[in-house]
């Protein structure tokens, strides 16, 4: 375990230290705080907008940060010649590898941390809302699983495919991911779906993870939704998520362990 | 290699079996099989929406949509609204203001409505209603649409404005709640206009006494509102003989008897190429006095007689049957007597006579007359009669009321003037027509001939 933290903490620091994720995050701090100007867009609440504003900042800019932080973790250690020096330490390659998957995700903790300290000091010292400002942790929060689960696909993918592909098949399969449910909910909800495309949408939505189970802004943007086994909900998709986490690393370990580097 | 199968296994299965239904309850943007929220958005907004933008992009459409209502490019509106209530199912503005434009908007060249697109903007409201349960706004707005702009069917209206008075924030607006006790008056329901009047009454008085100020000058207007609408309806109950009715004793003297002699009767010529002159007779009291006419084909779909059920299922459309013809114009009255003269030349999309059949409707519902022509008809038509034409008062049209229907057969090629009325004039009569050597039309140069409701 002890060689698994040590990377761990060794990645959270060369992830901080990197200038095109704090450009990232700069970025995505700035729009937060333009963010409230946007309200005037809505013929609704400017809150509302500002909510769903907010959230898709966060969860947009954390998906960015996330696949740039994993994607050039592993061809980064390879190329430099650094994982000669690490690999003939007694460090086993999976634990190389889980080092660095706990640390990437570390990393994102901080920056997504730090955003939501930003969105909550926007509610709270703008908006005069502090309460609204905490409770969009929950959606934060959720946000957080979904980045964490693609960082593990990024992270899977890392170890046979190059970066900039990687960059790319990271970012479509987050977006059929999002998509996935959707596309199988309305086909399941329309009678007159034809059964291939419907079977097809089930097959995609099996196989590939669907980041859509951790957008739950419903409630967040529009108070008045009444949701269903709200909490029940939220503890089987993180379930969901660590399966699929786990799955991801376990194949990144068997593919990386028989790679030649 | 095993336990990685079986984990991907497990998570196929926790995620069909524990989220996904989960997810489609509660956080799918999807609510029928067609409202795929991509559908219409270019990639950039798409990519956005789905990015976790869904309420920006939606805000800013709306705005794009408002400078399509500046420029008076309506139908560019139509897909907007779809987009931005598939985006966003929380912008009740956005279905009220959808519902507003689809249903009194789409208009020929004399400003009538394209009435084939009330569905649609029934079907818009219920979507918003359903949406958006907890608020009365848009079940206030879907029955306001059957009370005001269909003006029949009131079963409906009543139905949506209860739905509309159980919402906790009517009370925010609480001279809303007073139109219920209209609707069930337009409904035949008396007793429960009377019960709601006196329902809202005490609510109406408890805000104004909990006002200890008096400083709140609507909460006294509609308590005093209230107040007046109440008494009105008891006079009117006394008046009108409905307390007499309900202990079965003669209606004698009262303003329902004897009935008004209506004497309807009419003519239409069609005087060119879709164009069609309606005159006729009618005796009732000028002001406020509307006869409904209606063309349409004889096979126009869910039809009832004088109007449609226009409710036609949940599904927003906002493409109506293009091969359809509804046409419906109000008969304005003056001294007696109706002449319009009703041009569908110029709107073929609106009128384009695809079938060989229609249909002319003349109907005239007690329950839509303004008050001082209920007076005399009542509430369900009991004061009505046409001594000569017996026949076009009838029982059968609407539950529980006497109203006027009259239907009349005319082709296509009567109103297109093809076949063997090229180079003539078709003229449809009704029986008992008269014409009349008066110009009832001028009251400068003919004769004003007013006759009082108020018995014979």
């Amino acid at each position: 375990m002890r060689p698994i933290i040590a990377i761990a903490k060794a990645t959270v620091g060369e992830a901080i230290r990197r200038r095109v994720l704090l450009i990232i995050l700069f970025v995505a701090t700035i729009l937060l705080f333009v963010a409230p100007l946007l309200g005037v867009l809505s013929a609704r609440q400017e809150k509302t907008v500002l909510t769903g504003f907010v959230l898709g900042i966060v969860q947009l800019s954390s998906a960015v940060i996330a696949i740039t932080l994993t994607v050039y973790m592993l061809p980064n250690e390879i190329e430099r010649r650094t994982i000669y020096t690490i690999l003939s330490k007694p460090v086993q390659r999976f634990q190389f590898l889980m080092g660095k998957y706990l640390g990437a995700v570390s990393a994102l903790a901080l920056m997504m941390g730090l955003m939501a300290c930003v969105t909550i000091l926007e509610f709270g010292v703008m908006q005069h809302d502090w309460a609204k400002g905490i409770e969009l942790l929950q959606g934060i929060g959720m946000f957080f699983v979904q980045m964490s689960l693609l960082a593990s696909v990024a992270m899977c993918l890392s170890t046979f495919v190059a970066p900039l592909v990687n960059f790319f098949l990271s970012g479509g399969i987050y977006l059929i991911g999002t998509l996935g449910y959707a596309f199988f909910d309305s086909f399941n909800k329309n009678p007159n779906a034809p059964a291939f495309s419907k079977g097809l949408a089930w097959f995609v939505s099996t196989i590939l993870p669907n980041f859509a189970s951790y957008n739950v802004q419903n409630k967040l943007i529009n108070p008045e939704t009444v949701i269903q086994n709200q909490f029940a909900y939220a503890v089987n998709a993180v379930v969901y998520g660590l399966f699929y986490i786990v799955i991801m690393l376990i194949a990144g370990m068997l593919i990386f362990d028989r790679r030649e580097v | 290699m095993a336990a990685g199968l079986a984990l991907f296994g497990l998570q196929a299965f926790w995620g069909s079996k524990m989220v996904y239904p989960g997810w489609s309850q509660n956080y799918s943007p999807v609510q029928s099989g067609k409202d795929l929220i991509t559908g219409g958005l270019g990639a950039d907004q798409m990519l956005f929406a789905l990015a976790g933008f869904r309420e920006f992009i939606a805000g800013i459409l709306w705005v794009r949509a408002d400078s399509f209502f500046e420029s008076g490019n309506y139908d560019a509106i139509l897909p907007i609204i779809r987009l931005v209530t598939f985006l966003d199912p929380h912008e009740i503005d956005v279905y009220a203001t959808g519902m507003w434009h689809i249903g009194y908007n789409f208009t020929d060249e004399e400003q009538r409505s394209d009435r084939r697109y009330l569905p649609s903007a029934l079907a818009l409201g219920e979507e918003g209603a359903k949406q958006n349960p907890n608020t009365y706004e848009l079940y206030f707005e879907t029955g306001w649409l059957w009370y005001h702009k269909i003006d029949d069917n009131y079963d409906k209206a009543v139905y949506w404005m209860e739905q509309a008075d159980s919402k906790q924030d009517i009370l925010l607006q609480p001279a809303r709640r007073n139109l219920l006790s209209r609707l069930y008056e337009r409904n035949g329901e008396i007793d429960k206009a009377l019960n709601h009047w006196y329902t809202v009454y005490d609510i109406a008085q408890a805000a104004y006494d909990e006002d200890k100020d008096r400083r709140n000058y609507q909460l006294r207007q509609n308590r005093d509102t209230i107040e007046n609408n109440l008494d009105t309806l008891l006079i009117r109950m006394s008046q009108r003989g409905y307390f007499a009715e309900k202990e079965n004793r003669s209606l004698e003297g009262y303003d329902v008897n004897p009935p008004f002699d209506v004497g309807f009767s009419v003519k239409v010529t069609v005087t060119d190429e879709r164009v069609i002159r309606v005159q006729g007779n009618w005796n009732v009291l000028s002001i406020g006095s509307r006869i409904r006419c209606v063309l349409r084909d004889a096979n126009f779909p869910n039809v009832i007689p004088g109007g449609d059920n226009w409710d036609k299922g949940a599904t927003v459309n906002f493409d109506p049957d293009r091969q359809s013809t509804y046409m419906q114009e109000q008969l304005f009255v003056r001294n007696q007597r109706f002449d319009k003269t009703i041009d569908m030349s110029r709107d073929p999309t609106m009128y384009p006579f695809f079938g060989d059949n229609y249909v002319l409707e003349f109907y005239y519902n007690p329950r839509s007359a303004p008050e001082h022509i209920q007076d005399k008809f009542g509430w369900n038509g009991e004061g009505m009669t046409d001594k000569e034409n017996p026949t076009n008062m009838r029982t059968d049209i609407r539950p529980g009321m006497k109203c006027l229907y009259l239907s009349l057969p005319i082709s296509k090629d009567q109103i297109l003037l093809r076949g063997k009325y090229r180079g003539t004039t078709p003229v449809i009569r009704s029986a008992g027509y008269h014409d009349t050597e008066k110009d009832y039309t001028h009251t400068a140069t003919g004769e004003a001939d007013i006759p009082i409701l108020r018995g014979q």
